[in-house]
Formats: C-alpha cells, sequence, structure tokens
C-alpha cells in the first residue's frame, strides 16, 4: 500500500488557487471602500493608483470570479446528473451528529473523536459557506456594478440594501477565512505548519487514518457501485438520487452553515453552566461543613 | 513704451517752505514727547499731508495719459479702522520726502501695484495666505486684473471686514455680479438679504477670504462636502432650522459620498467628476430648500438630477435613494432587515467558530 492517497484532482487544486488569489485581490480592492474613513484605506487607494483603477481591478476581479463560481457549479451539476461523482460534500444527518460528537469529545465528554469519511464536518462546513456567500456577493456586487439594470429587475431599494449586504457579507468571509480557515489550514496542531494536500494533491496514510477513516476504510475494501443502488450494471451511481440531492443542497447548506456556530455555542454554555453550577456547590459544601 | 513722469498736473501752490519746516519741527518734537504723545506724529503727519491732498484739484497724469485724482477725505480716513494708528508713510512708502521725488508710472493701474505689498507690514498672516489664493494665481499669469487687498477693503477707508456681512456679498459683486445676484436668490442669500439671519453663509464662509481656492479643482471639488458639513453637522445651529445634522454622515455612508472621500487619493479621476458631490444634486450658489417646488432635490424633480449622471435613468429610479435617511423600520425596512441580520449573524458565526478553535487546542494541547 503507498504512503499517501490523491486527495484532491487537478482542476479542484487549480480551482483552489485561482479561488485563493481572486479572493485575495477582492479583499484588497474591496475593504478600502468599505473603511473609507480610516488611513490605511487612503493608503491602499494611493498604491493602486486611484479609486478609479481600484474598482477596475475590484471589478475584473469579481466578474473572474463569478465566472469561476458559474464555471464549478456548471461541472458539478454535470458530475451528479451523469452520476460520476459521490457527492460527498452534501451536508448528511451524520454531519450534524459529528459535530456535536467532536465538541463532547472536545468538551472531555467523551474519549474518541467522530470518524469522518472523504470531507468532515468543518471542511463542508467551509464549502457551503463558501459557495452561498459568493452567490450573494456575486449577485449584490452585479447590483452595485450595474444599478439601472438591476432597477428592471428588482425594486429600488435592493440597490442600498445590497450594499450594505454586501459589505458585510464580505467581511464575515474575511474573518471567517482568517481566522477559521487559516487555523484549519496552518495552525491547527494536527497540521502545523501547512496542510499541503490542496496544492500537491495528496495526503499522507498516517493523516488518512487519524481525519478520514471512513474514506480509507472505503478504499481498502472498494465496495462496487452497484452496491449503492444500482443494479443494471453501469458503472456509477443512482442518478435520481443525485440530482435530488443536488437540488436539496443549497438548503441543506445553508443550514448547516447556520447551524454548526450555534452548536458551538449551545455546548459551551451548557458546559460552562454545569461547571460554574458545580463549583458553587462545591463552594456551598464547603461553608457548610466549615 | 518710454514711461512718462509722474507728477502733479499743476504746480503744487502751498508746498513751499513754511509748511514743511513747521513739519519737520513738530516731527522732531514729537520724537522727544512720543513716550507719552505716542499718536501726535500721526496726527501731524496727516495734517501734512492733507495740506495738498484735501485739495479738490490736485491730480496725477500718467504716461498715458489719463489722469487721476489726490484728493483724500480726511474724515474718511480718520473713521476707518486705520485713522487712529497710521500715519500716511506707513502705507504710502517712500511720500515722506517734500516734495515727493519724481516717479514713473505708464497707467494708474502700474502705480497701485507699487502698493500691492504694503498691507504685509502688518497684515503678514492674510498677506501670505492671499499668495495661495486664485486672484493671485492669475495675477501671476499677468492678469493685471487680479484683485488685491484694496479692491476688496477699501483703501482709506477701511473698515473692519465682513460687517454687516451682508456688505460681503457686495464686495465680490463688483467683478461676479451674476453669481452674487443668483446667490441672493438660493436660500443662503435670501435668509440673510431679506431675513437678516447672520447664521447665513457669505461668499467668504465657503471660498475663503484670502486663500481663496479655484472652485473648478478637482480637491476643491471633493472638500466640498465636509465644506457643507461645517454648518450642516452642527446640531445646535441645524436643530434651529428643523434640519438635519446627519446628512454628511449619511451621504459619506452611500456609495457617493464612499467615492468622494477615496477619490483624494492617487490620480485624478479621468472622467472629471467621480461622483456626485452635494452641489450636484443641491446645487451651488442657486440652493434651495429642499421642499421648495423648484428645489432639484424635490421627489417630482430628483429623477431628473439622478440623469445627469445615471442617464436613461427609469421614472422610479429615485427610490435606490434613501433620502439621507438612516435606514429604520418605516424608511427603508429592507435595508434595516439585512443590516440587523449581519450585526447578529457576524458576531454569532465568529465567536461560534472561534469557539470551536479554542475548545480544539485546549482538547488537543492540554488535555489530550
Amino acid at each position: 500500500m503507498t504512503d499517501t492517497f490523491v486527495r484532491f484532482t487537478s482542476r479542484q487544486r487549480g480551482e483552489h488557487l485561482l479561488v485563493m488569489t481572486l479572493f485575495t485581490m477582492l479583499a484588497v480592492t474591496g475593504f478600502p471602500q468599505k473603511f473609507y474613513a480610516s488611513s490605511w484605506s487612503h493608503g491602499m487607494v494611493t498604491v493602486f493608483g486611484g479609486i478609479e483603477r481600484l474598482r477596475w481591478v475590484h471589478r475584473t476581479a469579481g466578474i473572474l470570479f463569478a465566472l469561476l463560481t458559474a464555471w464549478h457549479i456548471a461541472l458539478v451539476t454535470l458530475e451528479v446528473v451523469r452520476g460520476k461523482t459521490r457527492a460527498s460534500l452534501v451536508p448528511l444527518k451524520k454531519d450534524f451528529t459529528d459535530a456535536i460528537v467532536t465538541l463532547r469529545y472536545y468538551l472531555g465528554l467523551v474519549d474518541r473523536q467522530a470518524a469522518f469519511d472523504r470531507f468532515d464536518y468543518r471542511q463542508k462546513f467551509e464549502y457551503w459557506g463558501l459557495l452561498l456567500g459568493s452567490m450573494l456577493m456575486i449577485v449584490t456586487g452585479l447590483i452595485l456594478y450595474l444599478p439601472l439594470l438591476a432597477f428592471r429587475l428588482f425594486p429600488g431599494e435592493f440597490i442600498p440594501a445590497a450594499k450594505v449586504a454586501h459589505s458585510n457579507e464580505g467581511l464575515m468571509a474575511l474573518l471567517v477565512v482568517i481566522i477559521w480557515h487559516i487555523y484549519n489550514a496552518h495552525l491547527s496542531p494536527d497540521v502545523f505548519p501547512f496542510d499541503t494536500s490542496i496544492f500537491t494533491g495528496r495526503i499522507s496514510l498516517h493523516r488518512m487514518r487519524h481525519e478520514h477513516p471512513l474514506e480509507l476504510e472505503r478504499i481498502a475494501q472498494p465496495e462496487p457501485y452497484a452496491a449503492i443502488g444500482r443494479t443494471d450494471g453501469q458503472q456509477g451511481y443512482p442518478r435520481l438520487q443525485a440530482v435530488m440531492t443536488l437540488a436539496a443542497a443549497p438548503l441543506l447548506g445553508a443550514l448547516f452553515v447556520m447551524f454548526l456556530p450555534f452548536v458551538g455555542v449551545a455546548l459551551v454554555l451548557k458546559q460552562g453552566g454545569a461547571y460554574c453550577l458545580a463549583l458553587a456547590r462545591r463552594l456551598l459544601d464547603r461553608q457548610t461543613s466549615s | 513704451m518710454r514711461a512718462a513722469r509722474c507728477l502733479p498736473s499743476r504746480p503744487p501752490v502751498r508746498r513751499a517752505g513754511p509748511v514743511a519746516f513747521t513739519a519737520t519741527v513738530a516731527a522732531m518734537l514729537a520724537t522727544l514727547v512720543s513716550p507719552v504723545f505716542g499718536q501726535t506724529s500721526a496726527n501731524d503727519e496727516t495734517d501734512t499731508c492733507l495740506t495738498c491732498h484735501a485739495d479738490d484739484g490736485l491730480t496725477v497724469t500718467f504716461a498715458d495719459g489719463t489722469s487721476h485724482p489726490l484728493k483724500v477725505d480726511a474724515s474718511m480716513f480718520a473713521g476707518s479702522v486705520h485713522g487712529a494708528n497710521l500715519k500716511c508713510t506707513d502705507c504710502h512708502a517712500g511720500f515722506a520726502e517734500i516734495p515727493h521725488a519724481e516717479r514713473q508710472f505708464t497707467t494708474l493701474a502700474d502705480f497701485r501695484a507699487s502698493f500691492r505689498e504694503a498691507c504685509k507690514t502688518c497684515h503678514f498672516d492674510n498677506y501670505t495666505q492671499s499668495l495661495d489664493g486664485v486672484h493671485y494665481a492669475i495675477l501671476s499669469k499677468g492678469n493685471t486684473k487680479a484683485p488685491f487687498c484694496p479692491d476688496c477693503h477699501g483703501s482709506h477707508a477701511i473698515q473692519k471686514p465682513g460687517i454687516p456681512r451682508a456688505a460681503v456679498s457686495k464686495t465680490c459683486a463688483q467683478c461676479h455680479r451674476t453669481l452674487s445676484e443668483t446667490w441672493a436668490k438660493s436660500v443662503h442669500g435670501k435668509s440673510l438679504l431679506e431675513g437678516h439671519n447672520q447664521d447665513t453663509p457669505v461668499c467668504t464662509d465657503c471660498h475663503r477670504a484670502h486663500n481663496i481656492a479655484d472652485p473648478r479643482s478637482t480637491a476643491w471639488l471633493l472638500d466640498t462636502p465636509a465644506l457643507c458639513g461645517k454648518c450642516h453637522t452642527n446640531k445646535a445651529l441645524m436643530d434651529k432650522y428643523g434640519l438635519s445634522s446627519n446628512v454628511l454622515q449619511t451621504y459619506l455612508a452611500d456609495f457617493h459620498g464612499m467615492s468622494a472621500s477615496l477619490a483624494k487619493n492617487g490620480r485624478p479621476p479621468v472622467h472629471g467628476r467621480i461622483t456626485a458631490l452635494c452641489i450636484d444634486c443641491h446645487g451651488i450658489h442657486d440652493i434651495r430648500r429642499v421642499d421648495d417646488p423648484g428645489s432639484p432635490v424635490l421627489k417630482a424633480n430628483l429623477v431628473k438630477t439622478c440623469r445627469k449622471c445615471h442617464s436613461g435613468a427609469p421614472e422610479a429610479f429615485p427610490a435606490a435613494w434613501l433620502s439621507h435617511y438612516e435606514p429604520s423600520w418605516q424608511k427603508a425596512p429592507l435595508e434595516y432587515a439585512v443590516k440587523l441580520f449581519y450585526k447578529v449573524f457576524i458576531p454569532f458565526i465568529i465567536s461560534g467558530l472561534a469557539l470551536q478553535i479554542l475548545l480544539h487546542l485546549w482538547r488537543v494541547v492540554g488535555h489530550r
């Protein structure tokens, strides 16, 4: 058995590189516009040679980003319709329970981490957060870029509302990338200093065992495709099921994105509350005994 | 051109010895007693000058053939701000000697130009500021009609400037008549001229008095929101008239205002004005009340104003603009809802993720 496994195809690695570049460019040219009053914004505008050029870069990067997103959605849709993919990023019931198990594990309530498949719930959260956020950014960005055209399609109030949404969603995306993505890709003790798999496309056996045991198991004992639904002997996944999954995916993704932090906050509050109660009880006991 | 001699056009009658002698003696006495009677010398010198310059018939002829009266109204000078503490030669340097030395000037303008720096000695700050002004800029390009100190302030009859305030627009109107008339019909002009309201701006409040900027320059244009904001963000002042003091803040938060803030950096915008400034919608010298039927920002007229830049904007296009209102449930509920959503959602998501990171570290690093 080899030491490493192929985790990402060259297309997926290319997509990541493009998203990374365009996201950085959009952030660098977008935030000076959001924080128009601060001095670093003015410095950044000067670096670009004026607000007009800065906007030109922002809009060009935005259009490229929109094309990339459209291309990604089209390709994935095609793959799902043709039954060529497991659609392994679609949130399942297991992800919701995994999230809870993981948090209980972090809090020391259980001894074993949940066993993950190809993508764990955190990776799915990030994928759906990025995809849904991108779609919102693209739509609101186009409204701001072409207000007259937007006016034909939406009521007038959409234009100022789009500005608020674009600016806030952009801020959230940046914070998620800086805090969550940089942690998981660089700073987390599991991967420190650098999770290279999205660039090399490969992942080590050691990490597969720890982070994706279910996928490793499946690769070690490949189940025939027929085992998950097909009976006609043709290679592929069940088509109807896949299409329905895809149609439901954005909704599931949105639910998932909103669910995850909620679980985190709720569990910590619950655990913290229990800890405080226990502490108070201990203090009371000590007082009554003395 | 050969410059002619500049001399009084007829032989002065009383310029002979006794007067000059008296003046000299008086001046000497004045020097002796000046610690106690410092003002005497000014008055005495003025008297000396007026021996000739009170004469209606005293004129000077320049090389171009034009002549100019040299009479000075003594009471006018005495009543001016300088009347009590300046003597003639403080400004007319080089004229202490009697009879005056011969001088060569082609025109009256040439003669006046020789006094261009006379005020500098005392009013150095204002003089230096005027060097940054648009009037000095056209002067240095060779336009001799460009005004300098006495054209606005007067010469012998100088009074404290801006009293009454309406006098300022009259001063500027000497050259800028049309603009002054337009301003007089505006909400600001009417309020001052008809309502005698001293809160309203006159020319110099916006354009400044000495370092007047070229109002066509991009830097000046991009500064106009801050300029209007000087009064229109003053809550006490705006409350007096039932006006919002939030207009600048809401403008800056809008796409137009944000662009104007950032356009100050880097290259000046290629296409002239980059964005709508206060003056593009409200007008400049012709600003009207927002509820005036002729106001360009009145709802009925607004789309026409938008079309100045957004050509082909549909009738309902102004609905995209919140009219300087802060979004609220009553005004712009959609925008308000989006704002509120993110106010909750961003801290929620970020704190949730940060919590997971901290918990992960706690477990993996400290409590494996």
